[in-house]
């Protein structure tokens, strides 16, 4: 029996391989560089692919086969989602399962199409309009790809929402030798559909989400909408029904946090500094503190994976440490500035830098520096 | 809302339009239809947009989706593709004429793409919940009407339709046609479009023979082709098609070195980067590659990075000295400014005057004996053998499992000449 399946493989294929066992059926997308890989691997391996002429038709096409029981999912890159923004806060408000893959790229605008980023953080902190929590999810290496691709269609089924997958041109559009073997089992997903009690399209029945009831049902009829409405899926401006259904939006995603929080904390004895980073940052930061360890530096590494919403886990683990240095590749720091703000403390450092993945040289001479550093 | 359901198309909900709107007159005759031809509430999904014509969903007693202006087409699209897995289903979408003026290019999509769903365009002229402003299908003799950018046609949305590939498309002007051209949009197996006039009280008229004199006229215009069906097909496993690469060669020297490999749009750099990578698995390295080249990848240059590693690969990047192969000048410019005190290059003798700041630059005649769509193979099996971190040998199998393996072997076989 072998004990190795090593072969030569990239990461947009172990993402959309990931969606189709977990139980998405839908790709509908537009076209976009870093995300083309994605899009051919659609085609060849979702039972339903869909070309659409525009982001804002894709959204609007996810929305509608999501709304009849059919799972979709789709991958773009910043100008896209831009485009999408609106379809996405629809699909939020109609609560309707989704995973939407962002790529990201070198900004601003169509910046540098072939150029890796993390620069779109910050948008997704504030893409429901009224700041409302949307999960983000980011994988930090090809395992991370695969289990979170699967957990990305899990949190969408289960708390009926659009999900992101948060990854970047240098994840998806490179190949490296992997042990197929490192893979495991995924579980497939599907819509929740068990009603308990009176039918009700928005009435919470578990974890704070609505039983899934299809367009076409046979047996109840439903209603999905986008404006502001009680749990009969009536319009209603600000009455104290429909305001608790729009709170419920953001609850059950904050509330139910523990069941989607990922994120790797990796230890030594005495350390007194921390280095946070998440996605493509991450390699640089796993070998920045091996090289740093070996030198006789303790320093420990916490990789988070799920972005958004914050979870107060992250602000104690910070709180053990004397310094934390905060890696990731955009202009300000999104991840830092999201925690701290713009003003931050002498103790919470910046490693930024635009352009090119920031080196393991370019993170170690931080923490031995002991200063921030903008590139 | 209830959870049994019930024979009747609408809810008792008293209509929410203003008094004399033509909005109603549409959704009963609508509902007639529907139950003429024997759907259920639960058949039916009813999908609206913004405007007055998007109060109607709560008038339904079907199915319903409310979504944003002017995207009722794309939303109701993506509804009829999903419940093509359910037969006996039917989408009736419903939009205004402001809506249908963004939302133009859903139409034509819909249209082309004549998948089985109704789309009931309501044009009252103008836009009612925002003070009558006019829209893409407000007729010329309205705007002169409420002097208002009279120079600008309309579109007419039917030939749009039509021109599209609608199975069907109509403009009903008259209440009294109707219900007959209702009925024959719903029949319809594809996609069908209904234009329908509806009086304004409120911003155009009170009467509707005044409405008859500006709108466009009424006509009937189809295409004879079947609809498209939109089933779900189980597809092969993306992983089923890896090759898995087995340890067969030992690396000649342990460590991490990284190749820069540049050449031209063409030239097979990508893919001798993937061979490169391959060839140093078979030697029990670990190996990364990711190729660089413009967005119009048919010009200009195309670099491949490859790392070998005798551990396992964190950072991807190659940020030090690095073992370059370079075989044309779009490669060379391209990865000049990289090359560090400590490289060593293998340029191609065409490039021999170009002023490196490399340790070493090893030039060799590669395009000579080559065309350049093999220059890029050639010189990285030349680098190879020279540097003997893994047995030109990894290479050689790597090539012989191709579909090209022929030609590639024979690119290989230069190698003596060269030595020559």
């Amino acid at each position: 029996m072998e004990t190795t399946q090593t072969t030569l493989i990239d990461g947009s294929k172990l993402i959309i391989e990931s969606l189709a066992r977990s139980g998405a059926q839908a790709f509908v997308a537009y076209p976009i560089t870093p995300s083309n890989w994605m899009y051919k691997y659609g085609k060849q391996r979702l039972p339903l692919f869909l070309a659409a002429p525009d982001e804002i038709t894709t959204l609007q096409w996810m929305a509608g086969l999501s709304a009849t029981g059919v799972m979709p999912v789709t991958s773009s890159a910043f100008p896209g989602i831009a485009l999408m923004v609106e379809s996405i806060n629809m699909a939020y408000a109609m609560e309707l399962p989704m995973v939407i893959i962002i790529t990201q790229r070198l900004g601003p605008s169509t910046g540098s199409a072939t150029t890796g980023a993390q620069g779109d953080l910050s948008l997704l902190k504030g893409i429901i309009s009224g700041g409302y929590a949307v999960p983000v999810l980011s994988p930090s290496d090809f395992v991370d790809a695969w289990t979170l691709a699967n957990e990305a269609v899990r949190v969408a089924l289960k708390y009926r929402t659009p999900v992101f997958l948060l990854t970047s041109k240098e994840m998806v559009m490179y190949q490296r030798s992997f042990d197929l073997n490192r893979l495991p089992t995924l579980r497939s997903y599907d819509y929740d559909r068990e009603i308990e009690g009176e039918f009700k399209p928005y009435k919470p029945v578990r974890n704070l989400t609505p039983a899934f009831v299809p367009l076409g049902d046979d047996n109840h009829l439903t209603r999905f909408t986008a404006s502001t409405h009680d749990e009969d899926a009536n319009i209603r401006k600000n009455d104290p029904e429909a305001l608790a259904n729009s709170k419920r939006l953001q609850e059950k995603l904050v509330q139910n946090l523990d069941d989607f929080f990922h994120m790797d904390l990796d230890t030594v004895e005495g350390a007194r500094d921390l280095i946070l980073t998440w996605g493509i940052t991450a390699d640089a930061a796993r070998e920045a503190v091996q090289q740093l360890r070996s030198r006789g530096k303790a320093v420990d590494l916490l990789t988070v994976k799920t972005l958004l919403p914050v979870h107060p886990r992250i602000y104690d683990i910070i709180d053990g440490y004397e310094r934390t240095f905060i890696a990731e590749e955009n202009l300000n720091g999104q991840f830092r500035q999201i925690l701290f703000g713009e003003k931050t403390s002498e103790n919470i450092l910046g490693i930024s830098k635009i352009g090119n993945m920031i080196t393991p040289p370019e993170i170690i001479r931080a923490v031995e520096t002991q200063k921030s550093l903008q590139l | 809302m209830s959870t049994t359901v019930s024979t009747k198309i609408l809810t008792d909900k008293k209509f929410p339009f203003c008094p004399g709107c033509g909005h109603g007159i549409a959704i009963r005759n609508l509902a007639k239809v529907l139950q003429q031809l024997g759907y259920r509430p639960q058949d039916v999904a009813v999908v609206s947009d913004i405007g007055c014509s998007g109060l109607i969903d709560p008038l339904f007693a079907t199915h319903t989706i409310h979504g944003l202006h002017g995207r009722s087409p794309a939303l109701g699209l993506g509804v009829a593709m999903g419940l093509q897995q359910k037969p006996g289903k039917k989408t009736i979408a419903f939009i205004g004429d402001g809506g249908a003026t963004i939302g133009l290019q859903h139409i034509l999509e819909a249209a082309r793409r004549n998948v089985d769903m109704t789309l009931i365009v309501l044009n009252n002229q103008l836009y009612g919940m925002t003070g009558g402003q006019i829209s893409g299908l407000t007729t010329r003799k309205f705007k002169e009407i409420i002097d208002f950018e009279t120079d600008v046609p309309a579109f007419n949305l039917v030939h749009l339709a039509h021109a599209s590939g609608a199975r069907f498309a109509a403009r009903v002007d008259h209440p009294k046609q109707m219900p007959e051209v209702l009925k024959r949009a719903v029949e319809t197996e594809g996609f069908a479009l209904i234009e329908i006039a509806s009086l304004c009280t409120s911003y155009a008229f009170k009467r509707l023979d005044e409405l008859m004199d500006v709108v466009q006229e009424e006509e009937v215009l189809e295409n004879p082709r079947p609809a498209t069906q939109i089933r779900l097909a189980e597809r092969p496993s993306l992983l089923d098609r890896q090759e898995i690469i087995h340890k067969e060669y030992e690396p000649g020297r342990p460590g991490r070195y990284g190749f820069v490999l540049a050449g031209s749009a063409g030239g097979g750099v990508q893919s001798v980067g993937k061979f490169l990578a391959t060839a140093g698995m078979r030697a029990g390295l670990h190996a990364t590659m990711k190729g660089e080249y413009p967005i119009t990848v048919g010009t200009g240059f195309s670099v491949a990075e490859v790392i070998f590693d005798h551990r396992p690969i964190r950072y991807t990047g190659i940020d030090v000295d690095f073992i370059g192969v370079i075989v044309t000048t779009d490669g060379l410019e391209k990865i000049r400014k990289r090359i560090t005190p400590g490289s060593r290059i293998y340029l191609d003798e065409k490039l021999k005057d170009a002023d490196l700041p490399a340790r070493e630059v090893i030039v060799r005649p590669f395009t000579k004996y080559v065309n350049r769509k093999s220059a890029a193979l050639l010189a990285t099996a030349y680098m190879l053998r020279q540097e003997q971190i893994i047995p030109l040998e990894a290479l050689r199998e790597t090539l012989t499992k191709h579909r090209l393996a022929k030609v590639f072997l024979e690119t290989l076989d230069k190698l003596a000449e060269l030595d020559g």
